[in-house]
């Protein structure tokens, strides 16, 4: 699939930029909006905040039924991300994971995001990152 | 206001229809229904507007100019409804409403998918699309992170996952519209191979062509169809979704909660009242965490809750007596129509060797997702004999 709209979050995928709510504290990622999911605020104030690059894993799947082209075992986590200056909500991001060991991982499980080419869109690499269990937490 | 009554409904046996085309389907439905109406109809004159429930899967079903091509009823309002697996029920919401507004006599509501026509095949191609990240999220692992969470969470264990299968399955076998007629145990389902741990092959509902069909009309005309109507109590419909941020979202569906809620509200039934539920099941886990979104046990109780043969057809709450959509199939724009026909059939109690005794209000619920794989929507629909 090519197109522009994998180059309309750059910010968000190699940044970690996310968007807080100024009326409820909810911190959107990766999407950029003028109405807050949440709340339902419109137009909503957003502030540009910054997300740690480590957080906890809520959940996770290990993909093993894919189309051809994708490689499996492909794991997905959902992860929290925390604010980078400690303050307020975190913000709820859909990932990759590098690890497909399941004794590795768990719900709670600390994982650091990891920038690097994901794919490309056919013209262009789409940088962004995948989430890997640090090496000092790895059992 | 008058009351909505479903009248009549018909139905094809799902499966592999590789000899039926998309209009082979929605006929088939369709002349189920037409024959099988109690004091008969007159279609052409009696039905005065059609809501038609289809994602299109096969391409060449869209619009409400389909229906009328498949059915031969022109010169009528026809609205197509797409609502990702709420498809169906939705169709049947709105149809209710209409009628109950007085706008509508006679609704026919139809729902209908050609599953098998793709030759992408549903991994590839659904609704999944490619996230912004780059890799898609398959149903399979949408539905499988709540597993994973609801097992850390609640200790829920595999084996209870799987008991919904193995219910489904042995429920299906009794049921003689379903796909997939065979008995499967526990160590089956644990056993066969992963899709998307936690889940496995056998926690998936199977690919299914079908179609169904039912009629919806209004207090004065009731009776003209049928001495046994059966009465629309409420419905409720509703979206939410995990990015939200609420973690309950993690291991269940907001969606489906409000949806009930609005259900039971309208109806003046609570989820003690029901007494035989048709429930989402694309999935094992579907079911079951659907079991608290629905009030039918407390929040985490799931897993007791099935241990407990509860949910099986000798139990208390009997849920997917048809076979749910993991045996008797999910052509998704039929998949709530075939829900709402099980429930009306139960309630005539015409419903068989799955017949539940007495049963005087049943519960119809689908969850269905949608935007990439974050978003939620649920109906829920409720109907007395
Ligand atoms: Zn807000």
């Amino acid at each position: 699939m090519s197109g522009p709209r994998y180059h309309r979050t750059r910010a968000q995928d190699q940044r970690l930029l996310a968007f807080e709510c100024q009326s409820c504290g909810y911190v959107s990622f990766p999407d950029e909006r003028r109405t807050c999911k949440r709340c339902g605020d419109a137009p909503a104030t957003f502030e540009e905040v910054r997300l740690a690059e480590r957080g906890e894993v809520e959940t996770f799947v290990v993909q093993e039924y894919l189309p051809d082209d994708i490689e499996v075992p492909q794991p997905l986590a959902i992860v929290d991300l925390p604010q980078a200056d400690g303050e307020g909500e975190s913000a709820r991001v859909y990932g990759l994971l590098t690890e497909t060991e399941l004794d590795e991982l768990s719900v709670g499980t600390e994982v650091e995001a990891r920038f690097r080419e994901l794919f490309d869109d056919g013209e262009r690499p789409i940088n962004s990152f995948k989430f890997a269990v640090p090496r000092e937490v790895k059992r | 206001m008058t009351d909505a009554h479903v009248v009549g409904s018909g139905i094809i046996d799902f499966g592999e229809k590789y000899e039926w085309s998309f209009d082979d389907l929605l006929e088939g439905a369709y002349l189920d229904l037409v024959e099988s109406v109690d004091h008969g109809i007159e279609p052409t004159k009696d039905i005065d507007a059609i809501w038609y429930g289809t994602l299109d899967i096969a391409n060449e079903g869209a619009s409400g100019a389909s229906v009328a091509h498949a059915t031969g009823l022109f010169e009528k309002p026809a609205t197509q409804i797409v609502n990702a697996c709420a498809t169906g029920s939705d169709a049947f919401r709105n149809a209710v409403q209409a009628v109950k507004a007085g706008d509508v006599e006679v609704a026919l509501v139809i729902g209908a998918e050609k599953m098998l026509d793709s030759t992408e095949g549903l991994i590839g191609g659904a609704a999944l699309e490619r996230l912004w990240r780059g890799r898609g999220v398959t149903m399979p692992a949408f539905f499988g992170m709540r597993a994973t969470r609801h097992m850390e969470q609640y200790d829920t264990t595999r084996e209870q996952i799987a008991e919904v299968s193995v219910k489904n399955h042995e429920n299906g076998t009794k049921y003689p519209h379903a796909h997939q007629q065979f008995e499967c145990t526990v160590d089956d389902v644990t056993e066969s191979a992963t899709v998307s741990y936690p889940l496995n092959l056998y926690d998936c509902c199977p690919v299914t062509d079908g179609a169904c069909a039912v009629l919806v009309t209004n207090d004065e005309r009731a009776r003209e169809f049928t001495d046994a109507p059966v009465r629309v109590a409420g419905y409720g419909f509703s979206t939410d979704s995990f990015m939200r941020g609420d973690d309950l979202a993690l291991t269940n569906f907001p969606a489906s909660r409000q949806a009930s809620s609005m259900a039971y509200e309208r109806s003046g039934y609570g989820p003690d009242d029901v007494d035989v539920a048709e429930v989402h099941d694309c999935f094992s886990i579907t079911e079951l965490i659907t079991y608290e979104d629905l009030g039918f046990c407390e929040q985490g109780e799931a897993g007791a809750f099935i241990d407990d043969g509860v949910p099986h057809l000798d139990g208390d709450k009997p849920v997917n007596p048809s076979g749910g959509l993991l045996s008797k199939g999910h052509p998704i724009g039929a998949t709530g129509v075939a829900q709402i026909a099980e429930i009306f059939e139960q309630l005539r109690g015409e419903a068989g060797d799955v017949q539940v005794p007495d049963a005087e209000v049943g519960l119809q619920h689908n969850i269905g997702i949608g935007r990439n794989a974050t978003g939620a929507v649920s109906c829920v629909n409720i109907l007395e004999r």
